[in-house]
């Protein structure tokens, strides 16, 4: 019964792009995946484990900064920049994982911050290797062909369906975890880290393998934002803005689901793109706004309220 | 069967209505800016700019005709955002050309997405060298890059007696701004073997200066450079020197907000004599920048300064190119047909003298199509008295320089 | 050595200032165990404030800390009463998010109204420092250090002295008991929040002086309060006190001896390692 309704929107969600000539539309197609993509990551660790970090945007800008450097420098194909940017973040969240996870609630994520604010700087003063504030700039993308055809890099098509496979990936991961050993242990984590430990459950190695998960996906996120972009600099993608901003989409969507990361893109980046475009005054009052009227009175977020609505449990 | 009568008057019709088509198209040129967010103040600047200067364009019979028209989109200084919205002027607006951008980070996504999507760039602002460095053939800048801020101070200490630093203390923001102005500051003077004493990044919009002031006393530098791409920052270190009693022979600002009526009124007696060295003093002796300055004045109620000029004159650089260029209505052609014209751009605004060509820069970078006078736009100002005047090369100036440095006391 | 000794003499000056802005939030942490992130938010409003009064009445801004103090007292209690009071029992975790989502729609509530401008305040009696021994010390730091310290000398007398405080006191230790002694904690939840919003506010009016202000400056500050707070002691506020000034040598100290542009990576590396090793502060006076 759910097959059919998921088949639709994967139908429509692949044929989107093609309905329309509108490279601007496309565009927010893309960041609404992007921002999917982000959401679900985060709601890895932070949702299902209870571990609110603000500090994910490290992962972004680590992703992002490998694919332009061994681009540049190495002449490294981005697509295995990406894979690469990745798995580096994934490696990062080895040791960040095991320092900040000796703390609990608030410190915890007082931590994840003061951690992303630290590779900021490193990366914002190392200038041998990030070229520090003057950023990283890709004028062209290599050449690739499937079969016959070219990528055409100008058109959004094909950063269009990268996104869709990265923001499916996420989902994908989503679901598996959710529905595995790994994520029951993960939410028992979050409901009661002592008793978790009391049952025996190796609360330090869940959270770092799931932190090390969602460290992975947004790596590879960073290198999409380098591909699309093309232009990385310090303040672009290590910005506490950006963790916050992942923050809000899982939460705002629906905290420890699966969908929950969609909604919350859909709703926050037309609500930005309404107010950038009609009124011209700053968006983010209403992210402000909706984050706590969400927190208040639909604190399972827009997807949670929903699926309680139609009365599933997905 | 249509009669002879009937065919004229469709054709008439058809005519007049594609004539009346024709003429209420404007041209249009787009303008990334921020309009809201901490550096909406900038993208005001620049809005009402461009609007003085559409106005009188158009008043005077527009462009061959037709009516000229800025489209301004909010990026929030954001570089992203910055994409985004130079892709939307250009394929849902289908803007002619752009301008704009504010921030180096915000205008190097533009430029790279003007150049991928063929459509004419005219920076008006944007500093950064790597803009008009990266052989963008679509990109045109007006104004001077960051490397070439610094000239005029070093015009004047080398031809000014025992002007010459004994040592300097450089002193800049860790933003693209800071870095490159700090590099061509040092880069000369490494070069005429002066020692640097003091070489400091800080974070911009730090709140507090008086450490880094303490530090640089104690090298006991003969000239303080102070980089501030934030006004507020330029105030602050410049407050917390004299605070801290740094005494050098001379303060040198470079950035914007060494230049504004704020750092004056702010520091009240603590500015005088402090040099800024910029892209745009501003000669009030000069008949068309008075000119600019009582309607400006007039028409919006304060006195304009860098942004402001920059932003007039980049539209009155743009409707010189409109005129010339050939267009057709074909979209891909007109605007290859803008960039042609701005390629043979050369005239003067009330920034100064503007033909566009590819140079090597004061770091080495091969410039495309960077404005071949923007070395002689660098101007060493000075205050006095709660006035910015210009005080070097001579040929600009307003009246004498006074150094060294006499107002700070031990 | 004039430097060292000017160094420490501005990273003290500073550092009491920062310990003013910190401790409303470790009293707001220590009795109701909430991080308000908001925090930021108040100090930037204390400052407008000041810049208001100050530029539209002509009132010098360490004066009017006697209308903005009380007023803000009165906007935090109305924020716990009718905002916080509700989102509380949900979790730490919400909370959290919570004061996160006040404090951007704050930040940009003032940034629409006041606009991103840059502003400073300039008080015709502090345009160049005193220099006893040779010693820079500009006025209005001076002037702030000396409120900071009545201030908090005041803040002790009411924790100590007076019922409201003990009661503040009690609820900190133990919520339950206090109950249990007649202590109506929500009531005490109510005023403590209004106390940290109004010191905090006090932080603001007496930074101004010395400082800039725009809409988005809690960012920053509420960061230099978290690094502080850790330092100092979750919950306590003499820690506060020794940590903001700490912190501000460190940053003073930091900035001539080490590297300006590290300085800041060096406060968020002490920060963290507080936080793993000794995370009741560096006192051992926190709680957790």
């Amino acid at each position: 019964m759910t097959r059919l309704p998921a088949a639709v929107g994967v139908v429509i969600l692949l044929a989107a792009p093609l309905l329309t000539n509108n490279s601007f539309f496309q565009h927010l197609m893309i960041m609404v995946l992007f921002w999917t993509l982000l959401g679900a990551s985060w709601n890895l660790i932070g949702g299902f484990g209870g571990q609110v970090s603000f500090g994910h945007a490290t992962f972004l800008g680590i992703g992002a900064y490998v694919t332009m450097v061994f681009y540049l420098s190495l002449g490294l194909s981005p697509w295995l920049g990406m894979l690469a940017g990745g798995i580096i973040g994934a490696l990062f969240a080895l040791p960040i994982g095991l320092i900040c996870f000796r703390l609990r609630g608030p410190y915890f994520s007082l931590a994840t911050l003061a951690v992303a604010e630290i590779v900021r700087l490193v990366a914002l003063n190392w200038e041998q290797l990030t070229a520090g504030p003057m950023g990283l700039l890709i004028t062209t993308l290599p050449p690739i062909s499937f079969g016959s055809m070219t990528v055409n890099w100008e058109s959004k098509l094909p950063f269009y369906y990268l996104a869709v496979a990265l923001a499916f990936f996420a989902m994908g991961l989503t679901y598996v975890v959710s529905r595995s050993r790994l994520g029951a242990y993960l939410m028992a984590v979050r409901e009661d880290i002592d008793c978790a430990e009391a049952a025996g459950i190796d609360t330090v190695r869940t959270r770092v393998v799931a932190l090390v998960m969602s460290a992975f996906v947004v790596g590879l996120a960073g290198g999409f934002y380098s591909l699309y972009f093309r232009y990385v600099d310090p303040d672009a993608v290590f910005a506490i803005s950006l963790s916050v901003e992942m923050v809000f989409i899982a939460v705002v969507g629906g905290l420890a689901t699966t969908l929950g990361p969609i909604v919350g893109a859909v709703v926050l980046v037309t609500i930005s793109e309404i107010f950038r475009e009609r009124f011209q005054a700053g968006h983010l009052i209403f992210y402000g706004l909706f984050m706590m009227v969400v927190i208040r009175y639909m604190p399972e977020g827009i997807w949670g309220r929903l699926r309680l609505l139609l009365g599933r449990n997905g | 069967m249509l009669n002879k009568s009937k065919m004229i008057a469709m054709l008439s019709l058809s005519l007049a209505m594609s004539w009346g088509a024709l003429a209420e198209e404007t041209l249009k040129i787009g303008a990334p800016q921020p309009m809201t967010g901490p550096d909406a103040p900038f993208g005001d600047k620049f809005k009402k700019a461009y609007s003085m200067a559409v106005d009188e364009i158009n008043a005077a019979g527009g462009v061959n005709g037709r009516k000229i028209e800025v489209i301004l989109e909010d990026h929030q200084a954001k570089n992203p955002l910055a994409a985004t919205v130079a892709e939307k002027l250009i394929t849902q607006e289908k803007v002619l050309v752009l301008t704009g951008g504010r921030a180096s980070g915000q205008a190097v996504e533009i430029a790279s997405v003007a150049q991928r999507l063929k459509t004419p760039y005219m920076v008006d602002h944007p500093s950064a060298d790597v803009i008009t460095a990266k052989g963008f053939e679509w990109v045109f800048r007006n104004n001077p890059t960051g490397s070439i801020y610094p000239v005029a101070f070093n015009k004047f200490i080398s031809e000014v007696p025992d002007a010459m630093p004994k040592s300097a203390a450089v002193i800049y923001d860790n933003t693209v701004f800071g870095k490159t102005i700090a590099n061509s500051v040092m880069t000369f003077l490494k070069s005429k073997n002066v020692p640097i004493v003091s070489d400091e990044a800080y974070a911009v919009n730090s709140l507090d200066f008086k450490p880094i002031m303490t530090k640089v006393k104690s090298s006991n530098p003969d000239y303080v450079l102070l980089i501030a791409v934030s006004t507020t920052d330029a105030i602050l270190m410049t407050r917390h020197a004299k605070e801290m009693g740094v005494t050098p022979r001379a303060f040198v600002g470079y950035g914007g907000g060494f230049g504004v009526v704020d750092f004056a009124t702010q520091l009240g007696g603590l500015a005088d004599n402090v040099y800024s060295s910029a892209a745009w003093s501003g000669n009030p002796n000069n008949a068309l920048t008075a000119e600019f300055y009582k309607k400006f004045k007039t028409k919006y109620g304060f006195l304009p300064k860098e942004h402001e000029v920059e932003g007039y004159s980049a539209i009155y650089i743009i409707a010189d190119a409109l005129k010339r260029a050939k267009l057709t209505g074909n979209l891909e052609t007109d605007r290859e047909a803008v960039r042609q014209a701005l390629l043979e751009t050369d005239m003067v605004t009330v920034f100064g003298k503007v033909k566009f060509g590819n140079w090597v820069g004061p770091l080495g970078d091969q410039y495309t199509n960077q404005n071949i006078y923007s070395p002689d736009h660098s101007v060493l100002a000075q205050w006095r008295g709660g006035e910015l005047l210009n005080v070097w090369p001579k040929a600009n100036a307003e009246t004498a320089y006074i150094f060294p440095e006499k107002t700070v006391t031990r | 050595m004039e430097t060292l000794v000017q160094s420490v003499v501005s990273g003290v000056l500073t550092g009491s200032l920062y310990a003013m802005i910190a401790v409303g939030l470790t009293i707001v942490f220590g009795v109701m165990r909430i991080i308000n992130l908001a925090h930021g938010e108040m100090v930037m409003l204390g400052m407008f404030g000041a810049y208001w009064s100050h530029t539209l009445l002509g009132l010098d801004p360490f004066l009017s800390i006697v209308i903005w103090a009380p007023v803000m007292f009165g906007a935090g209690m109305l924020i716990h009463r009718f905002l916080l009071r509700e989102v509380i029992p949900k979790g730490e975790l919400n909370t959290l998010l919570y004061t996160a989502g006040l404090s951007l729609l704050i930040a940009n509530l003032a940034l629409f109204l006041w606009t991103g401008d840059y502003r400073t305040l300039s008080l015709s009696y502090a345009v160049m420092p005193a220099r006893p021994f040779g010693i820079a010390i500009p006025i209005p730091l001076a002037i702030a250090f000396f409120m900071a310290i009545a201030i908090s000398t005041g803040l002790y007398l009411l924790l100590t002295r007076s019922d409201v405080g003990r009661a503040i006191r009690a609820t900190a230790q133990n919520p339950e008991s206090a109950a249990l002694m007649g202590v109506n904690v929500q009531r005490i939840d109510m005023i403590t929040f209004g106390l940290g919003t109004a010191l905090a506010a006090a932080g603001g009016v007496l930074l101004v002086p010395s400082l800039y202000l725009f809409p988005t400056v809690g960012e920053i500050l509420i960061v230099k309060c978290f690094v502080i707070v850790v330092l100092g002691g979750l919950g306590s506020v003499p820690g506060a006190i020794a940590g903001g000034v700490l912190l501000g040598l460190v940053e003073s100290l930091g900035a001539v001896y080490v590297s300006v542009a590290y300085k800041d990576t060096i406060g968020f590396v002490l920060f963290l390692l507080v936080l793993l090793f000794r995370p009741a502060g560096l006192f051992g006076v926190g709680r957790s």
